[in-house]
């Protein structure tokens, strides 16, 4: 037992190390472990936002920036598992559908009063983007983004079935014309019209919510769940009638849904605007299937334009502000310096937050960036919950129950209703 | 060698082969560059033969990677927890066996009843405890859990109590103590019982994941088959299917090295952990 | 204990000694085992959400069995005997059958009240239904619940029947047999992480082995993860894959135990090969069978990582599994409660499991 318990102090003390001031940093995005530091040169969410992490703890006097492991999947768990543990990490990314969940529990430090000492300039943030960090009249976050589903487009495919007008690609503007469309495209190339991970992560789900919201409708309102009515119903069956066309695939799970996209079986592929510079830069290698890769607006299928879109933004734990000034200092620091670098990060295909990044040459520059300049304005999210994740996932079971199981409509957005009901009662 | 044996042998051939295909597709994988897995896995006999061939997997995760690290986590964890297990085994496993004390049979009772209790059953209750100790992202909370199920004093005891008392008896007359006869005469004996028992823990440590994944967040604690979870999770963004796969290689080798050099022991440990437990 | 060795001049009497011996393996016992065990009971009991009661102890507030209520009832429930016609009538011939077969005498008592109590709650868990208007308080706990018995349905049988094929067949010292043995029992030793690795690559549309070779012959793959039909097919053949080891081993230990006599004289009556195995190996080899069931049955009902990490319990909820609920429940849901409850469920399943093996056992040794 002395053993054991030497063995571990030994290597704690080795692990925890007396360094300058080490800030412990939790993020999804996926691992990128070679990213270097060069900001402007890596490709792909995990590596950009890992090289400007890297810049910051390289550059920035006096602080190291220690990254915890990326588990997209278990990553909210985890770090409720490390808030509930007394040990979160320093500072750490997360989506703004979070915060009232975080927030409301005084989870997260109130950053309102420092932000300014420590560089950031508040005024500078789009006013929506101020909106994502606010809750209660306090910011709670410095936000890095918003991203949004947006439809990319595979031009070749598209004009071989006539659906290219001036360069642009024609888009569907009703449920009859998306099937007619992905036929034409069917008939023409013999590839799907559609493909997205219908399978696996949300992504129908916020498919079918943005056709939701293109009417008006929405999943609840209050402490009301409002699923099992017509607008959900036209949602889904603009959706289900590709693959019962034949011109979709729902058992395409994210990575495959992508794979099919690239490898030029599908003509769309309906995804977040994360993706963009890595698509770019696959279509442009030989051995890809993929040339002539276009980026486009999610199309407005019923009356009004709506797309789900959301915010990642980075929080540092009330805990942290209370007990370590010095630890304090150090995470605001890093938050500005990913502040500063919001053009660095943009360059993933998200849209920045920061007004004087927004009408920059060097955003505008970007590649594909003309392309879906109106995605801003029609960027929608279901009401603030507490519950989110679990009202995410509810959907997203249903509806998979939908494409994948043959279950009806009808007693899926019933049973979606009661559930969702459910999780607002408790 | 009949022919009959002959034939059984071949047949038995096939199945195995084939059993052993997946291992190898990992193996083979890990060894091919990860641009030409993004187009394809077959690039050679379904991809079995690693040609065109690359180190640059291994290499990349020595060089950036977090696996050395998760290993070496692994390595102390598995390590302090089966030390710990043979401490606290041999020890309770010899009182319960050979000694004699008031309350012995409630108290033998007490012990082994706690393995009808899973680990998945205690878990948050475990996690709340170690959440309000401040323990979480340390290695004894990593094994401190497992050292209280009784399974290894279960096995101990039963080692222990099969041993002829003659000998026990012959030193008592000498006017040996008790915990001399332990340390001297018991332990040296127990020793095939104690690498059963420190293999099966080794490998249930290795391989432990529903407890690591709750307690620990901070890289520092990672185990390698945490670590490996949190790569497959993403493989979309991931560094390329040969890295991951090369990750799964490293993970898998000291426990299928250690299984290979202890092969009798381990297969002990399943015959007697598995009639008697 | 190192300090045991620096003590060896001091004289202990038996009591002592045995308290010195049994002390560190007790505190560890009663701190990480029995403490966590009856707070685990204690939190089912009470309204705890994670992150609130970390910040603040008082947050939680006690709500005696409401839990177990959320968790396992509804509103408007009725009980009928032919709610699932099929597993219900079943469970009402497993009952005749325990009595046909303890009366012409081919089972003892024991064995016949243990299957025919599980047989009497196959017949009436399943008559449990919403009634008109009704619902379960929570939709997905019994499909859960059934899905592991899926699961374990699944995966026992093929586990027990492949191993116990192997293990006859491998019967022989031999080199040859030896590394056979070794290969089928390599796959046991890999971490979960690692087998559902190969195997989600394995089963991938795309880049799996199985879709290569199903294009090699012009089909078009399978995409067996997200399949409703394939999904659990596919984490039960991987755990077949995974965990056959164990129980192969232990039959051939069994095997071992089986007298050669037996077959000699068998063969002078021409009885060998298949033969031989079902009128000799089988019958002697029932203590074992009944252990390797039983085992296997505890150890694959705590199945966790092949459904989180290879299926997300899905499509649709098919391969969800208990301990992945109690787990998403506690640390996704933040409702400790609530998952402790299940935890407690999942408890009284184990346990009732490991006192059938414990009663077996005894039966047999006697």
């Amino acid at each position: 037992m002395k053993h054991v318990l030497i063995t571990a102090a030994a290597a704690a003390t080795i692990a925890s190390g007396a360094m300058a001031q080490e800030v412990t940093l939790g993020r999804f995005f996926g691992a990128c472990e070679d990213a270097g530091t060069d900001t402007k040169a890596s490709v792909g969410e995990p590596c950009i936002i890992q090289s400007i992490i890297n810049a910051a703890s390289a550059e920035i006097d006096g602080v190291t920036v220690n990254t915890l492991p990326t588990d997209w999947g278990n990553y909210y768990d985890q770090i409720k598992a490390a808030y509930a543990g007394g040990t979160p990490p320093d500072v750490h990314v997360m989506h703004r559908h979070r915060i009232p969940e975080f927030a409301g529990l005084g989870a997260l430090a109130d950053l309102s009063d420092d932000l300014a000492a420590a560089g950031i300039d508040t005024s500078d943030w789009a006013p929506a983007a101020l909106d994502a960090v606010s809750f209660n009249g306090g910011i709670y976050g410095v936000p890095m983004d918003f991203h949004a589903n947006l439809w990319h487009v595979n031009m070749d495919l598209m004009a071989q079935a006539g659906l290219v007008e001036n360069g642009q690609p024609v888009l569907p503007s009703s449920p009859e014309e998306l099937l007619a469309h992905a036929q034409q495209v069917k008939e023409a190339t013999g590839q799907d019209y559609l493909a997205a991970d219908f399978a696996q992560f949300p992504i129908g789900v916020r498919l079918t919510l943005a056709l939701m919201w293109q009417q008006d409708a929405n999943i609840f309102d209050g402490d009301t769940a409002t699923i099992d009515n017509d607008a959900a119903r036209n949602a889904v069956t603009a959706i289900t009638q590709l693959f019962d066309a034949g011109v979709a695939n729902p058992q395409l799970n994210y990575a495959d849904s992508q794979q099919a996209f690239l490898n030029g079986e599908a003509a769309i592929l309906v995804n977040g605007t994360w993706v963009v510079d890595f698509y770019d830069a696959e279509a442009a290698k030989e051995e890809v299937a993929l040339d002539n890769y276009y980026v486009a607006d999610f199309p407005t299928l019923f009356d009004t334009g709506a797309t789900w879109a959301d915010s990642h933004m980075w929080a540092i734990p009330a805990s942290l502000k209370a007990n370590d000034a010095e630890g304090y200092a150090a995470a605001l620091k890093v938050l500005a310096f990913i502040n500063d670098h919001n053009i660095d990060w943009a360059r993933t295909g998200h849209m920045a937050v920061r007004n004087s990044v927004l009408e920059s040459d060097a955003y505008a520059n970007l590649p594909h960036r003309d392309e879906y300049t109106g995605t801003a304005a029609i960027a929608r999210d279901t009401p603030p919950s507490e519950r989110y994740g679990a009202i995410q996932d509810v959907l997203n079971r249903e509806l998979q129950a939908i494409w994948l199981t043959g279950k009806s409509v009808d007693m899926a957005l019933a049973d979606a209703e009661a559930e969702v009901q459910d999780l607002l009662d408790r | 060698m009949n022919r009959s044996y002959a034939w059984l042998v071949t047949a038995l051939a096939i199945p195995a082969f084939l059993w052993l295909v997946p291992t190898l597709w990992m193996v083979s994988l890990s060894f091919q560059p990860n641009d030409v897995l993004a187009r394809t896995t077959s690039s050679t006999a379904l991809g079995l033969v690693p040609l065109p061939f690359t180190l640059e997997n291994y290499a990349a995760l020595f060089a950036f990677g977090q696996t050395p690290w998760w290993f070496l986590n692994s390595i102390i964890v598995a390590g302090g927890m089966t030390l710990g297990v043979l401490v606290l085994s041999t020890t309770a496993g010899y009182a319960l066996a050979r000694l004699d004390f008031p309350f012995k049979s409630a108290i033998t009772f007490a012990c082994l009843i706690g393995l009808m209790v899973p680990e998945q059953a205690v878990f948050i209750p475990l996690y709340t405890m170690f959440a309000d100790f401040g323990w979480h992202n340390s290695y004894h909370a990593l094994m401190l859990p497992r050292m209280a199920v009784p399974i290894g004093v279960f096995l101990m005891m039963q080692f222990f109590k099969a041993i002829p008392g003659d000998i026990e008896e012959a030193a008592r007359i000498d006017g040996v103590g008790w915990l001399q006869i332990f340390w001297f005469v018991m332990l040296p004996l127990a020793r095939p019982a104690m690498m059963t028992l420190a293999i099966l823990t080794f490998l249930y440590a290795w391989n432990d994941y529903l407890w690591p994944l709750v307690s620990a967040q901070q890289r520092e604690y990672f185990t390698i088959t945490l670590g490996l979870a949190s790569i497959q999770s993403n493989f979309a963004q991931s560094e390329g299917l040969g890295r991951v796969m090369a990750s799964g290689v490293i993970a898998s080798l000291p426990v299928v090295l250690l299984f290979l050099i202890f092969q009798r022991y381990v297969v002990q440990a399943m015959t007697v952990g598995g009639t008697k437990g | 204990m190192g300090r045991t060795s620096g003590q060896f001049r001091l004289k202990l009497n038996e009591r002592q000694a045995a308290l010195v011996l049994l002390t560190p393996f007790l505190a560890v016992y009663g701190v990480f085992l029995v403490y966590p065990f009856f707070k685990g009971f204690w939190i089912s009991l009470h309204d705890w959400n994670l992150l609130a009661v970390a910040f603040n102890p008082d947050a939680k507030e006690f709500v005696g069995l409401r839990n177990y209520q959320r968790v396992m009832w509804g509103r408007d429930i009725e009980w009928g005997a032919f709610a699932q016609p099929f597993i219900q009538l079943f469970g009402l011939a497993v009952i005749g059958l325990a009595i046909f077969l303890r009366r012409v005498g081919r089972v003892s008592k024991v064995t016949a009240i243990a299957i025919g109590l599980a047989a009497a709650l196959l017949f009436v868990l399943p008559g449990f239904h919403p009634g008109e208007g009704g619902r379960w308080y929570d939709r997905r706990f019994w499909p859960t619940v059934g899905n592991t018995l899926v699961f374990v349905g699944l995966t026992v049988p093929g586990v027990a029947i492949t191993a116990l094929i192997l293990a006859a067949a491998l019967n022989r010292e031999t080199r040859a047999m030896g590394l056979l043995r070794t290969i089928f029992f390599v796959s046991q030793v890999l971490s979960v992480t690692v087998v559902t690795l190969i195997w989600q690559i394995m089963f991938s549309p795309r880049q799996g082995l199985i879709a290569n070779i199903t294009d090699l012959f012009g089909g078009s793959p399978i995409i067996w993860l997200t399949d409703e039909r394939f999904a659990m097919a596919a984490i039960v053949i991987t755990t077949v894959w995974w965990s056959l080891g164990i129980a192969m081993i232990l039959f051939l230990a069994g095997l071992q135990d089986i007298s050669r006599d037996l077959y000699e004289a068998a063969a002078l009556d021409n009885a060998s090969g298949v033969k031989a195995f079902w009128f000799i190996t089988l019958p002697n080899l029932k203590r074992t069978i009944t252990l390797v069931v039983v085992l296997q049955i505890i150890l694959h009902f705590q199945v966790f990582g092949q459904s989180h990490l290879m299926t997300n319990g899905g499509p649709d909820d098919t391969t969800q599994v208990l301990v992945r609920y109690i787990y998403q429940s506690a640390f996704r849901d933040s409702e400790l409660g609530r998952a402790s409850a299940m935890a407690v469920f999942l408890f009284v399943i184990m346990g009732a499991f490991s006192v059938l093996q414990f009663v077996l056992g005894r039966e047999e040794d006697a």
